[in-house]
């Protein structure tokens, strides 16, 4: 950042510090100095005072040292030969009778980060090592760990080793602590310290000494442990069994993480220890920092997976208070729902029904997307709520509520009846492009129950021109196409408009494709289109949340008590992977239907320039297969690595399409049956195309040989 | 300029492997400029931290604001104290519950030392970022926490508050000490020990009058002004103590998340359940409970609220004191949201006096005394504009604030306070008990 004047600043501060009346005056100096740290923390670039500093450090002044050491610590990487000044003034000061000034020079020795002082700070170091005083040994001992991070590739001391293992038994707990995070960094290549039995037991025994940081520093190193008997183990965890209910969450969370990796062969025992647990946590949900909050809950999640039943008599404790950010608002919803039961539900839907008039729009959604869900077992109370909240007439809500149906319906087909109704007249209220796709959808799916279809249809169709959302044109052309097949007479003059202007005048290469792709269809005969078209409107199989299969801990243990499951949060409740029944089931489901009904020789990626970040494929497969919502279990793949793709879109073509060159770029299909077209939305930066290439597989063509020719230039720019 | 620039961080530094903690942390401000900076190991680049405001920015605007905030394979975990951002940052799969415990804790020592000032923020900060710094460096080390406690950071700390003094190169008792938390030589004429036991009531009433969650944290607080090395001893009433040790689990009340200082022999507690230890000097938190019981709300509120578009809001709120006759709560305020666009109120209330907020949308009615068993009424009326306004209001609870003394919810008594000392002075004990609102809410039904 300039800064104004600063030269004249750094002029002035060197003056002042050359200054010998300054120099003589303890207060002064110290003031001055002061100014100079206090420049660098605003951001002057105040580097050039070094030498000045320098000398500075030489004084009795314990305060005045410990700035000039604030000073040299930013600035000596900028200044390696002058550092080696500083060097001696330091060594000096580490054989001062003051503890806090031994231990202080002995820091900022270590700080410095100059690869070239290591064989002076060496010596100091070992003594550090030995020093009477537990504050200068924590130093010291870090200090070794900082040496090593400096060069890593060093040769590694086996007598400092040594030692570090023998200061493992050191009185101070800080010190012990340190050895083994020292002896971690040191030792990382050869997999960190060893853990043995008797350092297990040393360890567990002092585990009480520590402070929090310290019992979490030494329980999860011992994760590494492995007891050599079923005895030993128990003796362990009854040992620990107090730390599972540790007031303090850091603990506790870290007790638990060593209870699930020893009993990762006792599932049992695992199990017990989550429903240890559960008072802890719960407080942890009630703890007052927001963070910690959040953190449980995140974790709660976790536990949830394994054990549904966990939490379920205490729902209440995940009501939202008024004031609560969005972010732990969003992720009680989503623990609530797991918690829904008979007893329950009136309850719980009548809270969330609360929360969906939230001034928060993405808690709202959140909220009604809940409703969405715990409606797929209990549908007919969610439906009420949601038709009700349609009556609010207010443009987000209104838009959730319809992209919640879509989601609804797509697993609980009886809910259409229902949905079908409500529809009518909320197309004034959807202004964003989700919304608006989500209707579309349903009028795909429902439109001969729908009787305004065609209306809306024509109204969407009459804007086209001024649409400026991509997927909003791709819902319409299929919208469109499947309504015409099921109410012909009324849709046909608007089918013919839209594919008009959208071959004809169209910019997008997306939409031209699918219109083409659909005129060529329509003249192959109705027939032929129907059985590409009519898809499958629901996937009952995704089933009701009640009753899941219960998952093994070993699925999430790995990542219990890390950043992990905090950063999961925000992907599940992307608005973005909302949208259509396809891109919205959260629960995976085994994929075994799939490679039979595919068999696909070929993969080829349209090469044209596309709009921002969208990347077509095209498959094309010799067999016929007449099924088009594979959606569901396609998303559910690609979940593996969500953050790549965070929204799928698929369409099935069947019956043969003599024109298909002329779409795919090169003729590389000799009898093209089928065309199963594929489009994968990227929100993010194009990963590479290896990743998307093996993700693709992984998902389609697991035993089946393939060419797959993925071209490049995925984003134009 | 000079205003504006500053940000302090702190380092720490992460790593999930190694197990440090962080690598970076930050104390930001609301014009986005860092304060103060550490970086503890260096392996993030420092650069990195300008990203963080635009990120939590975007994040604000897109309402996806979330404790943990990445950029590539930066994580930024953050924190948000008065107007300072406390940011950490790490590249690994760190320990995310800890590294917030260390934010916190952060906070909570910076208050401490910097005892001149109220509050940490900006200008605090500003004044004494060298003590920061100091902090920050005794704080941790390569990552990984060191000396977090208050007490024994004060001696560490050369520079108290602004003052400067040419140093004094005294050697703190405590880094020597067998007992970390106690210096020795403390010298009182007159020594007294102060006991404040203090309840909090968190409540939440649905709108239609179901109590739908509460719970009561408590603690116990000393102010200790004692010479030498004492020893204390604290007596709580039976039913408090079974209720501690969870072993009558008939009809006493489950106290869980309890959580004693340091310097409270647990073992001993184990034992015999007495409550021994040596103070700290000064203030601090004896123990904390938290008490998840369904208590009967202290002061009850009805509402009416009839809303007439285009014309009128009418407000009834009925107040009631559901605690003992015995029992006073002062400085009750109950706060009544109303609409934003309402306008001219005009009040009538049974007691105390009610005002209206127009910044916070709310009325305030304040009854300085409020015996228990009583009800008292408060009605309010506003105009509302013809156009209405379209936007969606949301609907918050009626807040009550109050402070009840002399009682407690729980029935925790302190018994005895033996006060033993080698030197055999005579030290007198004080006990005071509070009854105050937490997180008090009632749901309205406008």
């Amino acid at each position: 950042m300039p800064y104004l004047g600063s030269e004249d600043a750094v002029r002035e501060l060197r003056r002042a510090l050359s200054n010998p009346n300054v120099q003589s005056d303890q207060l002064r100096y110290r003031n001055t100095v002061l100014k100079a740290i206090r420049a660098m923390s605003q951001g002057v670039d105040v580097s050039d005072l070094f030498s000045e500093m320098v000398k500075a450090c030489a004084t009795v002044d314990i305060v005045q040292k410990k700035l000039v050491y604030v000073f040299l610590c930013s600035y000596a990487t900028l200044n390696p030969e002058l550092s080696l000044l500083v060097i001696n003034t330091l060594r000096k000061d580490c054989q001062d009778p003051n503890p806090m000034v031994r231990s202080l020079a002995l820091r900022n020795m270590t700080n410095l980060r100059l690869p070239s002082l290591v064989e002076y700070v060496e010596q100091p170091l070992a003594a550090g090592l030995r020093d009477r005083a537990a504050c200068v040994r924590r130093v010291a001992v870090l200090g070794w760990a900082k040496l090593h991070n400096l060069q890593p590739d060093a040769e590694i001391d086996a007598a400092v080793v040594n030692e570090l293992y023998g200061l493992l038994r050191d009185p101070d707990p800080v010190v012990m602590v340190n050895c083994l995070r020292a002896l971690e960094e040191i030792l990382k290549k050869e997999g960190g310290v060893a853990i043995n039995k008797p350092i297990t037991h040393h360890l567990l025994n002092r585990l009480k000494e520590s402070d929090v940081w310290g019992q979490c520093e030494v329980l999860r190193i011992l994760q590494r442990y492995h007891p050599q008997s079923e005895d030993e183990l128990f003796d362990i965890l009854s040992l620990l069994d107090a730390s599972l209910v540790s007031p303090h969450p850091p603990v506790m969370a870290a007790t638990l993480g060593l209870f699930l990796g020893l009993c990762s062969g006792l599932p049992a025992v695992s199990l017990a220890a989550l429903e240890r647990v559960r008072g802890p946590l719960l407080a942890a949900c009630g703890s007052t920092s927001r963070e910690t909050r959040f953190t449980a809950l995140c974790h709660i999640q976790l536990l949830l997976r394994s054990l549904p039943g966990l939490m379920g008599a205490h729902y209440k404790r995940f009501f939202c208070g008024y004031a609560e950010p969005a972010y732990i608002k969003q992720r009680k919803m989503q623990v609530l729902v797991e918690l829904v039961n008979d007893e329950n539900v009136a309850m719980l839907l009548d809270e969330l029904k609360g929360y969906c008039t939230d001034v928060n729009p993405e808690t709202a959604q959140a909220a009604i997307s809940a409703i969405g869900r715990i409606g797929r077992s209990y549908s007919d109370r969610c439906l009420e709520i949601l038709t009700g909240l349609l009556g609010l007439k207010q443009e987000h809500i209104t838009s959730a509520v319809v992209q919640t149906m879509c989601d609804l319906v797509w697993v609980c087909p009886q809910c259409s009846d229902t949905v079908c109704s409500a529809l009518e007249g909320c197309e004034e209220m959807l202004q964003d492009s989700q919304g608006r796709q989500a209707l579309l959808w349903l009028l795909a799916a429902y439109g001969e129950r729908v009787s305004s279809a065609p209306y809306t249809l024509e109204g969407f169709i009459d804007r086209v021109r001024s649409e400026a959302s991509l997927g909003v044109k791709m819902e319409l052309l299929t919208t469109t196409m499947r309504l015409f097949l099921c109410r012909p007479s009324e849709t046909q003059d608007m089918l013919g408009r839209l594919l008009h202007y959208c071959i004809e005048e169209e910019m997008d290469m997306c939409v031209r494709d699918q219109a083409l792709l659909y005129y060529r269809l329509l003249h192959c005969g109705i027939e032929e289109t129907h059985k590409v078209l009519h898809g499958q409107r629901s996937d009952p199989s995704l089933g009701v949340l009640i009753g899941r299969p219960a998952e093994p801990i070993n699925q999430w243990a790995y990542s219990f008590n890390t950043l992990e499951p905090l950063r999961q949060a925000g992907v599940e409740t992307e608005p973005a992977s909302r949208g259509s029944p396809e891109h919205v089931t959260f629960d995976p489901k085994p994929n075994t239907d799939l490679s039979d009904t595919l068999n696909c020789s070929q993969i080829e990626k349209l090469g044209t320039p596309i709009s921002g970040q969208l990347l077509p494929f095209f498959f094309a497969e010799p067999l016929k297969f007449h099924q088009v919502g594979w959606g569901a279990s396609v998303h559910s793949h690609f979940q593996i690595s969500p953050e790549m793709f965070n929204r799928v879109q698929v369409r099935a073509l069947a019956g043969p399409l003599k024109d298909i060159h002329r779409v795919v770029p090169k003729p590389l299909l000799c009898y093209l049956g089928c065309v199963l077209r594929f489009v994968v939305l990227l929100e993010d930066e194009p990963s590479p195309q290896s990743e998307v290439q093996s993700a693709l597989e992984h998902v389609f063509i697991q035993d089946v040989s393939v060419h797959c020719c993925i071209h490049l230039s995925l984003n134009p720019d | 300029m000079l205003q504006t620039s500053h940000s302090i961080e702190c380092a720490i530094s992460d790593d999930f492997r190694s197990g440090g903690l962080l690598q970076l942390t930050i104390i930001f401000i609301f014009d986005s400029s860092v304060l103060i900076c550490r970086n503890y190991k260096g392996d993030v680049d420092m650069a990195e931290i300008d990203h963080f405001f635009p990120l939590l920015m975007q994040h604000e605007e897109d309402g996806l604001l979330c404790p943990v905030l990445s950029r590539g394979n930066v994580h930024f975990m953050w924190i948000k104290h008065s107007n300072l951002y406390l940011v950490s940052t790490t590249n690994k799969n760190s320990n995310a519950s800890l590294v917030y415990s260390f934010l916190y804790k952060l906070v909570e020592v910076s208050f401490c030392v910097m005892k001149y000032f109220k509050e940490l923020e900006e200008e605090s900060i500003q004044d004494n970022f060298v003590v920061v710094y100091e902090l920050l460096d005794e704080l941790m080390d390569f990552g990984f926490p060191q000396t977090t406690d208050s007490k024994i950071l004060q001696e560490y700390i050369t520079q108290e508050g602004a003052k400067l003094e040419v140093g004094k190169s005294k050697v703190p008792t405590t880094v020597t000490n067998a007992v970390s938390w106690r210096s020795e030589g403390i010298k009182y004429k007159k020594n007294e020990v102060f006991i404040d036991v203090i309840e909090s009531i968190n409540v939440l009433v649905n709108a239609n009058g179901s109590v739908m969650s509460s719970d009561i944290v408590g603690s116990i607080k000393l102010k200790t002004m004692l010479s030498g090395m004492p020893e204390l001893r604290l007596g709580l009433n039976d039913r408090v103590l079974f209720a501690l040790t969870g072993r009558d689990k008939g009809k006493t009340v489950v106290m869980e998340d309890v959580k004693f200082h340091q310097c409270v022999r647990l073992s001993r507690f184990d034992i015999d359940r007495t409550i021994s230890f040596i103070p700290p000097d000064g203030e601090s938190e004896l123990m904390s409970y938290r008490i998840n019981t369904h208590v009967k709300p202290l002061i009850w509120i009805e509402s009416v609220i009839e809303k007439f578009s285009h014309s009128r809001v009418e407000i009834m709120v009925k107040a009631k004191g559901q605690f003992k006759k015995q029992s006073v709560a002062n400085n009750v305020e109950v706060r009544v949201p109303v609409p934003s666009d309402a306008d001219s109120p005009k009040f009538k209330t049974s007691t105390g006096n009610a005002k209206y907020v127009p910044e916070k949308n709310m009325v305030v009615w304040t009854i300085k005394s409020f015996p228990g068993g009583k009800e008292f009424l408060m009605r309010a009326h506003f105009g509302l504009p013809s156009v209405e306004n379209n936007e969606l209001e949301g609907k918050p609870p009626i807040t009550v604030k109050f402070e009840i003394p002399y009682f407690t919810v729980s029935g925790i008594q302190v018994r005895y306070m033996k006060i033993i000392e080698k030197s055999g002075y005579q030290a007198l004990p004080w006990v005071r008990y509070i009854t105050q609102s937490g997180d008090y809410q009632l749901r309205s039904n406008v």
